[in-house]
């Protein structure tokens, strides 16, 4: 196999590139340039890259694990400078180049950067009408996904019923985020199902307000889901829950489809946070020189034509610091945001 | 003094005449048809101005509110300046004429005119220490009047200066009015000016006509002049019915009306429609309209909704728009009760829409004990106040019953406010029922939209109903819980309808206080601006409530506290998600600093 080095413009060679965030599109960028024959350096925040994903037990379509994703990226990572506990300071730029200091006072001199910055997760406690934090029932689409990857979720009790909650801080103005965060719907079918193959008969319901089953095999498992294991979906929104004598959650929601209130007692309730954005973005945004829309995701000039290029030309985006994606796209946006790295650079 | 002309009159004094006797007749069939219009329950009320606690009360009203314009004085100072020195200066100029008159004059006593145009009848014979007297509190008052009227030029163009931001939009009748009243005392002093050698004047009067002799005293000019004052007046008279200033003769009336206890039950009836036409346009209300923090939207601000209503144009969308958050109210001169008016409209508009209910029944045979507790549609959406608010109470050792804990019958305070009665009167009374059943002596709630309706729309005779910042500061202060204290800074949200709308302001800021430093915000108790959350609205689009709320947190945040507490569930879920800063509601911090 030829190493892919070997066959690329040497000039690339002196070129440093910056990733910001280390998780799957910032992995996939830093490889990707690497790859192309860039020196890069990758800062992550956090305690180790990886970002949501490790945090994540498996992933649909395919039902692979994130760990498993992950571990492809760090195991290929030679030849990336990976900078944990780091965050950006300040950037000053010159003609062709930016210099970065890092939150450790070291200076990075690079020709271009890549922002794969992400999302955050929704504080669900801000819907304050759902208990989270409050009822030891209720908790979110990442807790549940711990559960499963710690396996602590066999040391619950078995359910009866659990129910899961859709659009929690997504298309909601009353939280003052109107988007929808795309893959939850999607998170939930598979969470419910996967409750379905540990308790298969604990009763499954979902509360939803429309089903987005975008991509390619997701109404299949949507069908599964209903055929194969009995997963009850319910059309409306939940307006609250509270927790009666016993310690059940009562939870209260309209079925539109009957067009009458409901009253449902459970013992697990799953809320699906949307994804928002990252806090850091505004302060980022001011740092590089690109701006922000009103929902606070990192705006692009040419969302269709240019999704990521930003309006400075030496920065670029990749992967949910532009909106909610799921984890193909934001591997499909790194590769694309390091070719458009590479195009401008390899004529400079 | 004596008289100058032998038959007393002269033709220039005919547009006025005419406009006051078209004034007043209008002015006595307004009357007599509001009179008429009451019904006779209301109409027996009316003797109640002979008795006299009410007959003190009104006749003090009168003078307080109609010509000092007390109310306004307390808000803005050089407002009230502009509204009392015209009211009362003219007042004064009115009665001091008709003295003069009585005392100069006497056989020309009742004539209408005489007083008005005194100046133009009469001649200086003697210098008396009597006439200069008046002479001089004449040109006094006349000058405060025209200070007065310098001032309210001066709003028209730069109403900033006087402290408001906004100032209402005038139409023809309006104008014409405005432009009349502005013109009539300029002339005033002109006419006065000009016979002032020949009837006497004091400091302005004598002064102008010994500064411009030639030409006041040219009598050619004379004449001319005092047309045109009366022509002034006329003009005023005939515009008044069509214009803002209907105010000055209906305020009288609606005091009278007030305090022997009557009330609006109709958009048309007497009440209202004294209320309508005693609104003066004054302004006030829109700048403490919460929607005014969109320019687009001062329209919707309780002038522009009784104006409306005094065209009977349709008044539905500012109706159903409005928070019900009742600062126009508190801040109204005039005392008109505009949300009361906004819910009449409601009724008409919105009481004949049905809302299905599906049977709700409260199922388990309650405990019984001397608390019960109620959270209430909005604090099941807060899960932590009443979570909060159980932890107080076990720590307290009190027993209680939450009525409300697994199963939700609203208030009924959203359906009444939508105008829909018939609906809330079957909440009320299915809650009714199962209050008094409990047995319960105190009913403890921790919503201040409930608390205002359990107060005030349930009939719970020998039952307490008690708020739980009230309930939780009088435990604090028997001691029954102890608190200790923080070094975190606070600033208090005062809800609509516990502040303004119940009249708590004191005992939530006594509790905080007492676990920390409590700050100021520049508008607060019954300046408070609405959260924006309010149900009071029926069609505000959250677009809209967002600015609000926005506006009340940048007005919440100036000092820069690191908490916001506030007392009403809805209040909490309207701030939380753009506060920057931790929003709690007050059982909250409190159940935080317990100690045993
Ligand atoms: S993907 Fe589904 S659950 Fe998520 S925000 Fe969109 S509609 Fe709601
Ligand atoms: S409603 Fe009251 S405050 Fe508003 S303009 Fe009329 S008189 Fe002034
Ligand atoms: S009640 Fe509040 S929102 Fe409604 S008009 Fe008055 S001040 Fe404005």
């Amino acid at each position: 196999m030829v190493s892919p080095s070997e066959n690329l413009n040497l000039n690339n060679m002196y070129k440093n590139v910056l990733v910001l965030g280390g998780g799957v599109a910032g992995l996939q960028a830093a490889s990707s340039l690497r790859d192309l024959g860039y020196r890069v350096t990758l800062v992550e925040k956090g305690e180790k890259p990886g970002g949501h994903l490790n945090n994540w037990d498996r992933l649909y379509p395919g039902n692979i694990t994130s760990s498993s994703v992950i571990d492809g990226y760090l195991s290929n990572s030679q030849g990336i400078r990976i900078l944990t506990n780091t965050t950006i300071k300040s950037a000053l730029k010159s003609d062709k180049l930016l210099t970065v200091i890092t939150s450790s006072s070291e200076e990075i001199t690079v020709s271009a950067v890549i922002i794969t910055t992400g999302f955050s997760l929704f504080d669900a406690t801000i819907k304050e009408e759902y208990g989270y934090g409050l009822y030891n029932g209720v908790i979110t689409n990442a807790d549940l996904e711990s559960l499963f990857i710690s396996g602590k979720i066999h040391n619950r009790e078995k359910p009866s019923r659990v129910g899961f909650v859709h659009c929690v801080g997504s298309r909601d103005d009353k939280v003052c985020n109107r988007h929808c965060s795309k893959i939850c719907c999607m998170t939930a079918v598979k969470q419910a199902c996967e409750i379905k193959e540990i308790w298969p008969e604990t009763e499954a319901f979902c509360f939803y307000m429309d089903l987005r089953m975008f991509g390619r095999g997701y109404e299949d498992l949507y069908y599964e889901a209903q055929n194969k294991y009995g997963v009850n979906f319910i059309r409306g929104r939940v307006s609250e829950v509270g927790e009666d004598e016993n310690g059940k959650l009562v939870v209260k929601a309209e079925d539109t489809l009957t067009s009458r209130p409901l009253k449902i007692s459970l013992d697990m309730l799953v809320l699906m946070s949307g994804m928002v954005k990252n806090p850091d973005n505004k302060a980022l945004s001011a740092i590089f020189e690109t701006s922000i829309g009103e929902d606070g995701f990192f705006a692009q000039p040419h969302p269709i034509v240019n999704p990521t290029g930003s309006s400075s030309t030496r920065i670029f985006f990749a992967g949910s610091a532009t909106g909610p994606k799921s984890v193909a796209e934001s591997v499909n946006e790194a590769k694309s945001a390091a070719l458009s790295v590479h195009m401008l650079l390899s004529n400079e | 003094m004596k008289e100058r002309l032998i038959f007393g009159y002269d033709p220039f004094v005919l547009p006025f005449l005419i406009g006051m006797i078209f004034i007043i007749a209008y002015l006595l069939v307004g009357t007599v048809r509001i009179i008429l219009s009451l019904n006779n329950n209301e109409k027996k009320q009316l003797f109640r101005i002979f008795i006299p606690v009410n007959a003190y009360k009104i006749v003090k009203d009168i003078i307080l509110d109609c010509l000092l314009h007390v109310k306004i004085f307390k808000r803005n100072l050089l407002l009230g300046y502009m509204h009392s020195s015209i009211a009362f200066g003219w007042f004064m100029l009115i009665v001091l004429g008709h003295i003069e008159v009585m005392l100069f004059t006497p056989q020309r006593n009742g004539i209408f005119y005489y007083p008005i145009f005194f100046r133009y009848f009469v001649m200086e014979t003697e210098e008396t220490l009597q006439g200069a007297f008046f002479f001089f509190v004449m040109d006094f008052f006349l000058l405060i009047i025209l200070s007065g009227i310098a001032l309210a030029i001066y709003k028209r163009f730069r109403s900033h200066r006087l402290g408001m931001k906004q100032t209402t939009k005038l139409r023809l009748g309006d104008n014409i009015a405005l432009y009349s009243l502005w013109l009539i005392f300029p002339l005033r002093l002109l006419a006065e000016s000009f016979t002032a050698d020949i009837s006497g004047g004091s400091f302005i009067t004598k002064g102008i006509n010994d500064l411009f002799h030639s030409f006041v005293s040219n009598p050619a000019n004379t004449l001319p002049v005092w047309w045109a004052y009366s022509c002034a007046l006329g003009l005023f008279f005939f515009t008044l019915p069509f214009s803002r200033y209907m105010h000055i003769p209906t305020e009288i009336l609606l005091i009278v009306l007030r305090h022997v206890g009557i009330n609006a039950t109709s958009l048309r009836d007497g009440y209202s429609e004294a209320e309508i036409y005693s609104c003066s346009r004054c302004g006030i209300c829109i700048d403490a309209c919460p929607m005014s923090f969109e320019k687009k939207d001062v329209k919707f601000t309780s002038v522009y909704f009784i104006r409306l209503l005094r065209r009977r144009e349709i008044a539905e969308q500012p109706a159903d728009l409005c928070l019900m958050c009742n600062k126009c109210v508190e801040v109204c001169p005039v005392g008109i009760d505009s949300t009361k008016l906004k819910l009449i409209c409601r009724e008409i508009n919105n009481g004949a829409i049905s809302f299905d209910y599906t049977p709700v029944k409260y199922n388990s045979p309650l405990k019984r004990e001397k608390l019960l507790y109620y959270g209430g549609c909005m604090t099941n959406l807060t899960p932590s106040i009443s979570t909060a608010i159980s932890k107080i109470l076990d720590k307290a050792e009190i027993s209680y019953v939450h009525l409300d804990k697994d199963q939700t019958i609203c208030c009924g305070r959203p359906l009444l406010l939508s105008g829909n009665l018939k609906g809330a009167r079957e909440l009320i009374n299915k809650n009714r029922e199962a209050i008094i059943s409990s047995g319960c002596t105190t009913l403890l709630l921790s919503c201040p939209i409930c608390y205002k309706m359990f107060k005030e729309e349930y009939d719970l005779k020998g039952i307490e109903v008690v708020h739980h910042s009230v309930y939780i500061n009088n435990l604090v202060k028997s001691k029954r819980i102890v608190l200790k204290k923080t070094t975190d800074t606070c600033v208090y949200h005062d809800p609509c309808e516990l502040g303004r709308g119940s009249g708590i302001y004191e005992q939530p800021r006594e509790l905080l206080s007492s676990m920390m430093l409590l700050k100021d915000s520049p508008l607060q108790n019954n300046e408070s601006i609405c959260c924006g959350g309010s149900l009071g609205s029926i069609s505000m689009p959250f677009a809209k409530r967002k600015i609000i709320t926005g506006g009340s947190l940048d007005n919440l945040l100036t000092n820069d506290p690191d908490l916001l507490v506030t007392s009403c569930p809805l209040c909490l879920k309207t701030f939380t998600p753009l506060n920057s800063k931790r929003t709690a509601d007050i059982a909250q911090v409190v159940s935080e600093q317990m100690i045993n």
